[in-house]
Formats: structure tokens, C-alpha cells, sequence
């Protein structure tokens, strides 16, 4: 071989392993194109849309999801929904982190001496059945005791408690609104919860009840808050002791006296029995309590002339409402504030019309926490047998004077159904494991009349069953003949119910709303006045008092194994994780505490220890913990209602001296007068920029979004459905208390003006002339033709110089590789990357979505439509605060509103430009 | 080489075995101070591994504060390579003899400082494996970098200046290297002697070097003012409340000559006592450099004035906050430090009997550079701490990963330092005997 060879040889050999190297078998997956797509299935990069219906809480919104090669990756609200009309709360965008949850339980689990054991259903179903066997034997009563079920499932398990001899309780649930209910069936025969139609009313006095958080139908209630946004001559009181979301939405809110709400409403009653539409009889008008001006306003703490307005507003008003509900119709004078309110509604000529007893909440199996304590005491004398407690949590607000854990070893084997270890699954001897909403079929009837459907979307991640099916199969197992499955059951129940039409578009649609026919609504005059001759008006709580809150984020409590829902701060006090009580700057200063200081309520033999945050806006003397983050119920419930009891007295408080770390993401509950959000008085300025450079160009589209701030309630379902959309960490509590919230979304609460707060959500502004581009040494954020402020994750070196020079402080690095633990990382929406250690990330204006509207109209030769591009949070919004669109179509909504009276750009003098336009709530020279 | 060794006196040679009595075998404490050195060192870099693999939550940034002890150290080492080029270069030029005493030490500082320096941009950044996307490299993506960006130019500035520095230090020691080959015997002799690039000391070789030294001098004198500019533009090109000044430049540059000043007389008066240089380095050299200290002193004084005063007097709410929170916020205990160790205590220098007091300017050496350092980290830290979004107001505790590369930086550059001390002559001898 001569040297020329050998070289030819070398450069061979050399050249052929360099090019073997360039493919690695390791990472590869080969990917075949179907040659016929199938009609549904798994086509690779698409995505297909799953209606169905969020069973987070009771209120069943629409909840489509959307699936990307056969895994939900992302949840939506159903656009046309009777219920949610298309939003979903910060509750439901956090739903599938229950599906994923890696904490879920995964299989049947037996208790052997204080630890639990994975067993077979087989083995769960054999050992459910000999306990009840043994229980008829000896005499015992097995009982199934529920959370609210509605639809198929509570016509199912009334069956299956018969067939199997169980006895069925009222189904639990905390936020049971007994009173109302109650009180609507004393004076109109109707125990039920209304549909309350807040939109319709032109003066509008909630008392209590917190709309916006959890009150029934939350979103509805937002939906129906931005039907009254913005109409004339609108205008919403609302009372409560301490400062809730809903409160801090009110056009006024009215800070009053606990247990003062009777008192009120009887003024009230008094003041408007003469002139309603509906006069009331005399004798009723009579047995009123004789509660005057000075009286009632020395009650509330309300000022005279404060009542005086709301009465006259009330009376004006052509269609007034008064509603109450929430923490003033749990206490002790719950039955009578919705007994007052209820008599208000019919002499104001409300009953009927903005509040509809034709499609009702339904609520009808509920129970209260009465029938807890019954329960209690069956197992305290040992009559108990098998006990069943499926998706409630009775342990967790069973009041702790009832020792309510104790009291279950009364029953000879406890059976706990749920899909997550709670304080009531852990005392149970077999925990069976339900599937998720999403892995099974079912329907919901959240309001009569209206039928959601629960459809699987994936196969069951777990060992898992859903209720029905526990049920047929206990039956089946127990020697009846029951046909099929429960999907089975389910389907020959909607084949009864509905024709092939009606069916099929419930399937495809998620929800069918049956005709419902009006029930007679006719005042029981004597039943009322009977009720207000036998009522004393029991004097308000003293300070200092604890107010027991629902929270928007965990709801009741259930939410709490969702850690999305910790990440997103609580709206008012920009708390995420661990717990806290609010209480006054008057009282922080009396105690001298200062932030994060702890601080030990006791009530009683209650106690417990929080730190404090200050909250502007409440009422000295008043403190406020959210009942989810208290370890158990400290109050008991009212002996006439059976609702929990939301505002304790004879709280003593002590500071222990100790702090703890508390993660208050807002580094100021002020604006310090720099116009975040303007005052509207201010004079709109002008600012000229001038530059050295070319001007940009945006020759096809140029994106731009449009936040109402009229709209914006605050609630942070836009911040949830970010992340979910845009595989944003969730970091945890540890870089939460050092400043490293990843969040893209957030909403700023500013207590600026007196007694309030208003709200803005900051977001990157994707500015026309960007601090953060030319700052870049390597090009990783730019400026793309279509107006977007881009960030090139692979080019990113992480010199963070962009995010100093944002003024809006939206850019979020990441501190770390974020890990998704198995299986939540199958929640990663696969058309956008996850960002690793080092890199710069922020909004996008879901640029993902932007593609896939592009491609579509691409594929149709048709420009892209306004409103075809819906981000994540636009698209989540319950209110509809947030429109995107192109500016450079003059005739999209965002380019009309761009244009409108009211928009304007945070801090504009800077000359950032950007292209997210706020519009204010008022504009300049009204109010 | 004979025509040499017949000029030396018997003054002449006394300087020369003074100098190099130095590179003779090292003491026990000596060996133990390069260890410790060493080990800092080592600290350091196995601190920025953890960084680089488990990533920058390490540090104690936060959002709002992404810069914080790092680029103070990088600004902090920056500012102390300043003296070591206005010593020799710009005291050069004005034929300010008492550079002499100071010059070679000060260049070596400027060298490695620097090179300490140059290593913070990169520790801090979030993807260091890909740094080198910050040069101008051909692509085949043909993406260059922002050349708007002033990090870009950070990174041009501070390699010019290493370069140039490194170029003004080794040309300057040349003649002395090549008397270092003749005294010392052996292999160091031969290393020494390859070193001197064949310096004979003739006339025209002296011509040449004494044409290449003046071009030298005024070439790295507007570098001077150049790269701290520079340094000082990555923070107020920005629209941060607190950086964005046109004062900062002018502000930067007095800053660092102060620092460097500082730190050239916290090494100096050690080194003289250690290698007996008393004759060489006297009292009144010490007391021209607390001079410039002096100086230095006023003009940050001035600019603290001007910044506060016109943040004050302007109508930009987000400028005054930033004053007043910097004064009274968060960091007040640092800035009131600050404002003790930059522009009170340099004012003892006023007094005669103090400019020579040598254990009072070794500490007030220490002292200012202490001072110095608050300084950088008070305007970085608390600038970022609170600005314009109130919401996203933030404030920063350092980690003991940041503080262990602090204290590693100072661990590098000493060992840099003893090493030098060692290894090469410490004092221009060609110069003290062309004085003498």
C-alpha cells in the first residue's frame, strides 16, 4: 500500500464512522403515517377535544380537554355551556393534576395494624361482602354516606342501597346551604337552592354569599358579573364581616358586624315592605322584628346614612335583588338572614324572576352537618355495621368537639372511596381507589334540567373503578343479576331518557338541557309570620372573632392535593404555599405583629398557630382564616340549620414570639402612585419616542391583547390555565420564599384606593420597542414580523440582562432543570418544549396556538379570522377580560378596543410600547 | 554581555540581590500561604461545577435580583486591575517618579485581577457551556452577536484590556528578566533567560524598548477610562431606576482607580515588610499614592451627591424611590458602610501625619476596598431590589455558594500574587537604578 492509499483508506474509514456517529438508535422512534386516518384515534400531532364536565366542585361547568396522542394534556371550558358558558375557574384549569397526580391512589389498600396493604379488588369486594353479611347477622345497619351525587350515580346508588340493605345518609357536603334551602321551603315550598340570575338585576345586595369564589356556581356567577359590567345605571352593594374576592368586586362593600346580618335584612324588610311589588300581608309585616334605623345601623357597624343608600337603591331599583348566602347564612342566625332575605326577594318582586326556582341548584340529597352528627352517635352506640364514606371528607370538617375520627372505630369495617389520602380515607380500614372523571363514564345534574356528561378521555392510569361500577359489582358479587357494567347501565339509563338525536349531541356536546316545568311558587304567609313572631334577633358577634373563609383556590378542602393550585397566590393577599390568617393593620399594630409573625388563636379548647398576614381593608378586631388551611373545624354547627358555623366569637389571640417563613409573592400592596393602574382623573399623556433604527415592520399580522380591567375579577383562572398550557414549573414553596416563582401570569392586587383593592394581570407585554432585545448579547429575544417579543430558548446563554430591563418584570429563569414527576409529565403539552436550567422564559402570547390557527387557515387559503387565535388564558377567562387578535386587521375586536376611550399601556412614558392595552375601569371625568 | 557587567556599581548591585533575594527558596509560611491560596482556589471552581450542573438556583438570585454578588465581584476585580494600568501608564507619562516603587506590582495585579474577573461573567451565566455564542465566531447559522448589547462589548473591552495589559507587564520586565538570567543559576537561569527574548541591554535594543514602552503606556492609557466605561454601561444602558445615569461612566472609572489605589497599598506594605524593600518603596511614595486615594476619594464623594441630589431634584418617581430606598430601605446598614469606608474615612488623608502612617493606610486600604465592593453590590442589588413594578419588588440573600466563590476569587488572585512574588522580580530594577 502506497502513502496515497493509505490516506485515501484513512479518509475513508474516518468518514464513515463520523457519519454513523451522527445518528443515535437510542433516541430514535419511528414514526408510520396511517395509509386510511382513523375516524377517532391517535393521529401524531393532533389534537382532538373531549367534552365533558369538571366534577373539582359540585358546579359542574362544561370542561372539554384536549388530547394530544391520546393523553389530556389540557383543560378548557365548554363554549356554549348552560353552566359555565364557556370559562373555567382556577379550580378546573388545576383539575388534571388529579389525573396525574403521582400521590393518587393506585390500587385497593387494606388496613393490617396500622399500615396499609395492597390488595385485589377480588379480595376487597369478598371482604366488603362478608362485613355486611356479618353486620345483617348481628344486627347492625351498614350506611353509605356520600358527597354530593347527582345524575345516573344517585339514582344508582339509591338502588344498590337497597338491593345491598344499606341505609343511604344525606349526601355531605360543608358548603350545604341548609339555611337557604330551609328557609326557601318554609316560605315557598320549594327546599331548594335557586338559580340566581344576578345578571338581570340592576340593584344587586349580596350578603354574604361569595359569588366569585364558591358559592354554588362560581363561574357562572362570573359570567353573569360581566353581563352586568359595563350596563348603566348598575350597581352592587355587598355586606360581609371580613374582605372576600366577591367583596372586593362589589361596587361597594359594606364591612358589618357578624351575626348582624338579621338585623339588616329586617330593616330592610321593613323599610321596603310598603313600597315592593309584592306587598306582604299585614300580620307578617307585624310579627317583623321592630328594628330601626339607629338599631340596625348599631348592629351592622354600618353607618345610617350608608344603610339609608342602599335601602333608597334598593326601592329605585326596577329590578332589585337581595341575596344572601355563603358565611351570613352559616351562624347562628343563618335560617333567619335567608328567611328575611327570602321574604325581601318576594316583596321586592325578585322570586320568580331573578330568582328562578325552575332550574334550581340541585341540591336536593344534600344533607348538612346534622346528619353527621346522627351518624356520629349511631356509631357511638355501636348500631353501625359496614360504613361507606365515597368522595367526602367528614373527619376533615366534622367539628373537633365531635371527635368524629374517634367515633368511626364504632363501625365494623369503615370503607373509604376517593382518589387521594385524606383525613377520612386514613382512618378507614379498606381504601378504595376511584378513577378519575376523566378515565370513566358518568353524567351530572349540577342544576335541574341540565345533564353534563362524564366521558373517559384515557384509559384508567391506576388499578382503579369508578363508583358505579364498585356498586354493580358489590350487587353482582352479592347475587343479584345485573346487567353489564356500569357504562352499560349508563347507557340504557340516557337510551331511556334521551332519542338517538338528543344523544348523540349529548355525547358530542357534553351536555343536554332537558325541559323543566315551572313549579308554582306561592308565598306560605302564615308559615313566615309564624316563623318572625317565634325569631329573636340574637345580638352580633364581639371582636375579636375568627371568620371562617371558603378559599377560591382549595374550595372546601378538596383542592388541596392539587400544587398547581399553591403556586398560583392566593388573589387577595398573594399568599401560594402554607397556611396564614389575615388579620386587621389595626390589630397588627395593637399586637405589634409584624408580617409572617406567628400568632395562636385559641376558641375554647381550639387552637392553633398561624403567622400573620396583614390584609388592608378588613375590619379591626376581625380575623380571618381560610377553612381549608385550618387542620380541622374549630366551630360546631347551628342546631337549626346544620351548617358549619363560619364566624366563631371568644377568640383570644397570643403572639408566640416565633416567624415563619410566609411566601407573600407581592413585594408591595401598594402602587405607590406609579399608574399601573391610573387614576382615572389623570390626564392621559402623550409620549413621542424617538429612534435611531428602522422602525419595525409587521407586514402580515401584528398581535396584540387587550385586558378589561372592569372585567377582571381577580380570580387567577387565566395564571392556571397558563401553566397547564405552556408547561410552566411549579417550583415549589422552598424557591417560592426566596422570589423564584416561574409564573408567566399573574394577577397584581393594589390597595390603593380606600377600603379596596383593584386588580391587574401583568403578563410580558411583547413591547414594539422591547427593553429586553437590544440588551441580549446573543439575539435570544427578538423581535419577529408579527409583533411578538420572541425568545429563542436554545439561544439563550441566561445573562438574566432582560429580565432587569423589563419594567414589567415578566421574565422568568429558570433557577434549575424542573423536574415533572411521573406520571404529571404526560400533563406536558407537547407543542411547545419544557426549558431546562439556564434559559430565560416568559409569555409567548401562546405562539403554539398562533401556529396552529396560521396552519389551519393556511390549509383552508383563507386569512386567519379574528378571534381564531384564543390564548390560554383569554380562553379560560370567566368573564372575558382578555381578547387577543390582529391589529393589523382594523376590524378585529382588539383593534376596536385598542382604539376605545379607556385603553391605555403601563408605563407608557417609557416608551416601551407595548402591545397589551389595559382599559380602565372608568374612563377619565366619570365618578 | 561583558559591557554590561562592567557598569555594575556596587549601588546597582545591591538593588539587583535585593529585588531578586526574593525568588530564592521559599519559607514554610510562604509554602503554606500558596496552599491555603490553592485551596480557596480549588473551592472556587468546584463551587461553579455545582452551579453549572445543578444550576444557578444555587445562588441566592431571585426574580427580581439576577445579578448580585457575582457581577459585584466582576466589577469589584474589574475596578481593581484599573490602578495597576493608571500607575504605570499614565504616571509614566507624566514622569511620576514614585510609580517605580509600585508599578510591577500593580501591573501584576491588573493582570490577575483580571483574570479573576473575566471569570465571573461566565460563572454567572446560566448556560456557560455555550458562552461561546457571546464571539463574534463564524456560524452556519449566521447569527453574530447583538452588537447593541453591551455584554457584548464587555466582553471586547475586558479582553482588550487583559491583552493589553499582559503586553505593557511582560514588555516593562524584560530587561529585568534578563538580569534575573544572568544572577540566578541552573534551569531558572535558562527559563529566565528564554523569557528575555535575547535582551542584551544595547543601546538600540534600549531605544527600541524605550519607543515600544511610551507606546505602550499611551496606548493602555485611554483603556483606562475605556473599559470601565464600558463595565459601567452594562448597567446604565439599561432603564433601570438607579443605572440608568449618564454620570455612571466618569463614575465608574474614579471608582475603580480608587479601588485599584487601595488595594495597591493593602499589597504593597506587606510585601515591602516580607522582601525588606524599605529602601526602594519608602514612606514617601506611600504617601503620593494616598494622595490619588485622596483625590479618588472626592470625586466619588461628588457623585454620590450628584446621584442622590439629582434623583431628588428630577421628577422621575421611580428614580427618587430608588434613592430613597437605597438610603433607607433594605440595604441601608450597606450603604451607610459605604458611605463610611468611600467618603469619610479617606478623608483622614487630608492630614499629613496619617498619609504616612503605614499601618493606618493598610487598613484604610482594606477598609475602601471593603467599601468599594458595598458599593457595586448596593447599586447592582438595590437597583434591581425595587423598580419600576412594585409587585415584583424583591430582596436578595446571598448564598454560601456565592460566598464561597468570593472568598475563592480572593483565594486565586493571592495565589496569583505569591506566586508572582516568587517568581519574578517585584521591583522595576532597570528603573530604580536608572533613578539612582
Amino acid at each position: 500500500m502506497d502513502r496515497r492509499t493509505f490516506l485515501h483508506m484513512l479518509g475513508l474509514v474516518t468518514g464513515t464512522a463520523a457519519l454513523s456517529a451522527c445518528s443515535s438508535e437510542k433516541e430514535q422512534n419511528r414514526l408510520i403515517s396511517y395509509l386510511v386516518p382513523p375516524e377517532e384515534g391517535v393521529i401524531p400531532g393532533e389534537a382532538l377535544w373531549h367534552p365533558g364536565t369538571c366534577t373539582e366542585c359540585p358546579a359542574g361547568c362544561g370542561m372539554q380537554v384536549r388530547l394530544r396522542d391520546r393523553w389530556p394534556v389540557k383543560a378548557e371550558g365548554v363554549p356554549d355551556h348552560p353552566v359555565s358558558a364557556g370559562g373555567l375557574c382556577v379550580r378546573g384549569q388545576a383539575s388534571l393534576w388529579r389525573l396525574y397526580h403521582p400521590q393518587r391512589l393506585k390500587g385497593p389498600l387494606l388496613r393490617e395494624g396500622g399500615e396499609f396493604r395492597a390488595i385485589s379488588w377480588d379480595e376487597a369486594y369478598a371482604r366488603i361482602l362478608a362485613a355486611l353479611d356479618e353486620a345483617r347477622g348481628t344486627g347492625r345497619r351498614s350506611i353509605y354516606l356520600a358527597g354530593r351525587t347527582t345524575g345516573s350515580l344517585a339514582a344508582l346508588l339509591g338502588e344498590s342501597c337497597a338491593a345491598l340493605e344499606l341505609e343511604r345518609l344525606p349526601e355531605f357536603e360543608l358548603f350545604c346551604h341548609a339555611a337557604l334551602r330551609q328557609a326557601n321551603a318554609l316560605l315557598f315550598g320549594q327546599g331548594e337552592v335557586p338559580h340566581y340570575r344576578t345578571d338581570q338585576a340592576d340593584a344587586l345586595f349580596t350578603l354574604g354569599a361569595d359569588l366569585l369564589e364558591t358559592f354554588v356556581t362560581p363561574v357562572d356567577f362570573a359570567r353573569q358579573f360581566a353581563n352586568r359590567a359595563g350596563r348603566p345605571g348598575r350597581r352592587w352593594w355587598h355586606a360581609e364581616p371580613h374582605f372576600s374576592l366577591t367583596g372586593a368586586n362589589a361596587d361597594l362593600r359594606l364591612p358589618l358586624r357578624p351575626g348582624s346580618e338579621p338585623h339588616l335584612l329586617a330593616w330592610l324588610l321593613r323599610r321596603l315592605a310598603d313600597g315592593g311589588r309584592r306587598s306582604l300581608p299585614a300580620a307578617t309585616v307585624a310579627a317583623l322584628p321592630d328594628v330601626t334605623l339607629s338599631a340596625a345601623a348599631s348592629a351592622t357597624g354600618l353607618s345610617p346614612g350608608e344603610l339609608e343608600e342602599l335601602a333608597a337603591g334598593l326601592s329605585r331599583a326596577q329590578e332589585p335583588l337581595v341575596l344572601t348566602g355563603g358565611g351570613a347564612t352559616g351562624g347562628e342566625g343563618g335560617l333567619a338572614a335567608a328567611m328575611l332575605a327570602g321574604l325581601l326577594q318576594w316583596t321586592l318582586g325578585a322570586t320568580g324572576k331573578s330568582v328562578d326556582f325552575t332550574r334550581t341548584e340541585n341540591y336536593a340529597g344534600v344533607g348538612s352537618l346534622l346528619d353527621l352528627e346522627r351518624l356520629a352517635g349511631q356509631l357511638e352506640r355501636g348500631e353501625a355495621g359496614v360504613l361507606f364514606v365515597a368522595r367526602a371528607n367528614p373527619v376533615f370538617h366534622a367539628p373537633v368537639a365531635w371527635n368524629f375520627a374517634g367515633r368511626l372505630r364504632g363501625a365494623t369495617l369503615r370503607v373509604g372511596l376517593g382518589d387521594f389520602f385524606d383525613e377520612t380515607l386514613r382512618e378507614m380500614d379498606l381504601v378504595l381507589p376511584l378513577s378519575h372523571s376523566l378515565e370513566s363514564w358518568g353524567d351530572v345534574e349540577p342544576r335541574r334540567g341540565v345533564r353534563g356528561l362524564i366521558r373517559p378521555a384515557v384509559l384508567p392510569l391506576h388499578d382503579t373503578r369508578s363508583e358505579g361500577d364498585i356498586l354493580l359489582e358489590l350487587r353482582r358479587r352479592s347475587g343479584a343479576a345485573v346487567p353489564g357494567n356500569y357504562q352499560e347501565h349508563l347507557f340504557g339509563e340516557w337510551r331511556r331518557r334521551y332519542d338517538t338525536h338528543t344523544l348523540r349531541s349529548f355525547v358530542d356536546r357534553g351536555f343536554v338541557e332537558e325541559p323543566v316545568t315551572a313549579p308554582p311558587v306561592v308565598l306560605n304567609a302564615r308559615g313566615a309570620t309564624a316563623f318572625l313572631r317565634g325569631l329573636r334577633l340574637s345580638p352580633p358577634s364581639e371582636p375579636p372573632m375568627l371568620v371562617v373563609a371558603p378559599s377560591i383556590r382549595r374550595f372546601d378542602g378538596r383542592s388541596r392535593p392539587l400544587q398547581l393550585l399553591e403556586d398560583i397566590p392566593d388573589p387577595l393577599t398573594t399568599v401560594s404555599y402554607g397556611a396564614w390568617v389575615s388579620i386587621s393593620a389595626t390589630d397588627a399594630a395593637l399586637l405589634r405583629l409584624a408580617e409572617s409573625d406567628e400568632l395562636r388563636l385559641s376558641i375554647g379548647h381550639w387552637s392553633a398557630v398561624l403567622p400573620v398576614k396583614v390584609q388592608p381593608g378588613l375590619p379591626a378586631g376581625v380575623c380571618v382564616v381560610q377553612r381549608d388551611l385550618l387542620e380541622a373545624n374549630p366551630g360546631g354547627a347551628d342546631p337549626r340549620t346544620g351548617e358549619a358555623l363560619c364566624h366563631l366569637d371568644g377568640l383570644r389571640l397570643e403572639k408566640t414570639g416565633k416567624r415563619v417563613d410566609l411566601p407573600v409573592l407581592a413585594g408591595s400592596s401598594s402602587q405607590h402612585g406609579r399608574g399601573i393602574i391610573p387614576d382615572p382623573a389623570h390626564r392621559k399623556e402623550e409620549y413621542k419616542r424617538a429612534s435611531l433604527y428602522p422602525e419595525h415592520t409587521h407586514p402580515e399580522h401584528r398581535w396584540a391583547m387587550a385586558i378589561d380591567l372592569a372585567l377582571c375579577i381577580g380570580c387567577g383562572a387565566c395564571a392556571a390555565a397558563c401553566y397547564v398550557e405552556n408547561n410552566v414549573p411549579v417550583t415549589g414553596a422552598k424557591d417560592h420564599l426566596r422570589g423564584r416563582e416561574m409564573s408567566w401570569l399573574r394577577i397584581e392586587p393594589f390597595y390603593d384606593v380606600p377600603g379596596g383593592v383593584e386588580f391587574i394581570p401583568m403578563l410580558c407585554q411583547h413591547c414594539h420597542y422591547a427593553p429586553c432585545e437590544p440588551v441580549c448579547p446573543v439575539y435570544a429575544a427578538y423581535h419577529n414580523p408579527e409583533g411578538l417579543n420572541v425568545q429563542v430558548y436554545n439561544r439563550c446563554i441566561g445573562t438574566r440582562y432582560c429580565s432587569h430591563n423589563c419594567p414589567y418584570k415578566v421574565r422568568r429563569f429558570n433557577w434549575w432543570s424542573h423536574r415533572w414527576e411521573k406520571p404529571l409529565d404526560r400533563m406536558r403539552n407537547p407543542d411547545l418544549s419544557t426549558r431546562t436550567r439556564g434559559m430565560m422564559e416568559k409569555c409567548t402570547f401562546c405562539i403554539q396556538r398562533i401556529r396552529a390557527a396560521k396552519d389551519k387557515a393556511k390549509d383552508h387559503g383563507r386569512p386567519v379570522r379574528d378571534g381564531e387565535v384564543v390564548t390560554a388564558c383569554a380562553q379560560s377567562c370567566p368573564t372575558g377580560a382578555i381578547i387577543f387578535g390582529d391589529l393589523n386587521d382594523s376590524s378585529s375586536r382588539v383593534a376596536r378596543l385598542v382604539r376605545s376611550e379607556r385603553a391605555y399601556q403601563v408605563f407608557a412614558q417609557l416608551g416601551t410600547e407595548p402591545s397589551v392595552w389595559y382599559l380602565m375601569k372608568k374612563v377619565r371625568g366619570e365618578g | 554581555m561583558r559591557g554590561e557587567e562592567q557598569n555594575i556599581t556596587t549601588a546597582t548591585g545591591r538593588v539587583e540581590k535585593d529585588v531578586l533575594a526574593a525568588l530564592g527558596r521559599p519559607g514554610l509560611r510562604y509554602l503554606a500561604g500558596v496552599g491555603l491560596c490553592a485551596l480557596l482556589a480549588l473551592m472556587l471552581f468546584i463551587l461553579w461545577g455545582g452551579l453549572a450542573l445543578r444550576g444557578l438556583g444555587l445562588s441566592g438570585k431571585n426574580h427580581p435580583v439576577g445579578w448580585a454578588m457575582l457581577i459585584t465581584n466582576f466589577v469589584f476585580w474589574v475596578g481593581i486591575a484599573h490602578s495597576g494600568t493608571l500607575i504605570s501608564a499614565v504616571l509614566y507619562l507624566f514622569r511620576a517618579r514614585f510609580r517605580t516603587s509600585f508599578n510591577r506590582s500593580a501591573e501584576a495585579m491588573t493582570v490577575f485581577a483580571l483574570l479573576v474577573a473575566s471569570l465571573f461573567p461566565l460563572i454567572h451565566l446560566g448556560r456557560v457551556w455555550v458562552f461561546y455564542y457571546l464571539l463574534p465566531y463564524p456560524s452556519e447559522r449566521l447569527i453574530w452577536p447583538n452588537f447593541r448589547s453591551p455584554l457584548v462589548w464587555d466582553v471586547f473591552a475586558v479582553t482588550t484590556y487583559l491583552i493589553v495589559s499582559l503586553v505593557f507587564f511582560y514588555v516593562g520586565m524584560i530587561p529585568d528578566l534578563a538580569i534575573a538570567r544572568r544572577r540566578l543559576p541552573g534551569l531558572r537561569g535558562r527559563t529566565y533567560g528564554l523569557l528575555s527574548l535575547g535582551w542584551q541591554g544595547t543601546v538600540l535594543q534600549w531605544r527600541h524598548y524605550g519607543r515600544l514602552y511610551l507606546f505602550l503606556a499611551a496606548f493602555a492609557t485611554p483603556l483606562v477610562a475605556s473599559v470601565h466605561s464600558i463595565v459601567s454601561w452594562d448597567f446604565a444602558v439599561s432603564i433601570v431606576p438607579g443605572w440608568h445615569t449618564t454620570i455612571f461612566a466618569p463614575y465608574f472609572v474614579a471608582g475603580a482607580i480608587f479601588s485599584g489605589t487601595a488595594m495597591v497599598i493593602t499589597l504593597t506594605i506587606p510585601m515591602r515588610r516580607w522582601l525588606r524593600l524599605e529602601p526602594y518603596i519608602t514612606v514617601d511614595h506611600f504617601e503620593a499614592i494616598a494622595k490619588i486615594l485622596l483625590f479618588t476619594s472626592l470625586i466619588i464623594t461628588y457623585t454620590y451627591l450628584v446621584e442622590h441630589g439629582l434623583s431628588l431634584y428630577g421628577n422621575s418617581p421611580f428614580e427618587r424611590d430608588q434613592y430613597l430606598y437605597r438610603a433607607l430601605g433594605d440595604y441601608r446598614v450597606l450603604f451607610a458602610i459605604m458611605i463610611v469606608c468611600n467618603s469619610l474615612l479617606p478623608l483622614t488623608m487630608f492630614v499629613r501625619r496619617l498619609r504616612r502612617n503605614l499601618a493606618w493606610l493598610f487598613i484604610l486600604g482594606i477598609l475602601v476596598n471593603i467599601g468599594m465592593w458595598l458599593e457595586r453590590f448596593v447599586i447592582i442589588v438595590a437597583s434591581l431590589s425595587h423598580d419600576y413594578d412594585p409587585y415584583a419588588w424583591g430582596t436578595y440573600n446571598f448564598s454560601l455558594v456565592e460566598f464561597g466563590i468570593t472568598v475563592g476569587s480572593f483565594g486565586l488572585f493571592f495565589l496569583f500574587f505569591l506566586l508572582f512574588v516568587r517568581l519574578l522580580p517585584v521591583l522595576s530594577m532597570t528603573e530604580i537604578k536608572e533613578h539612582q
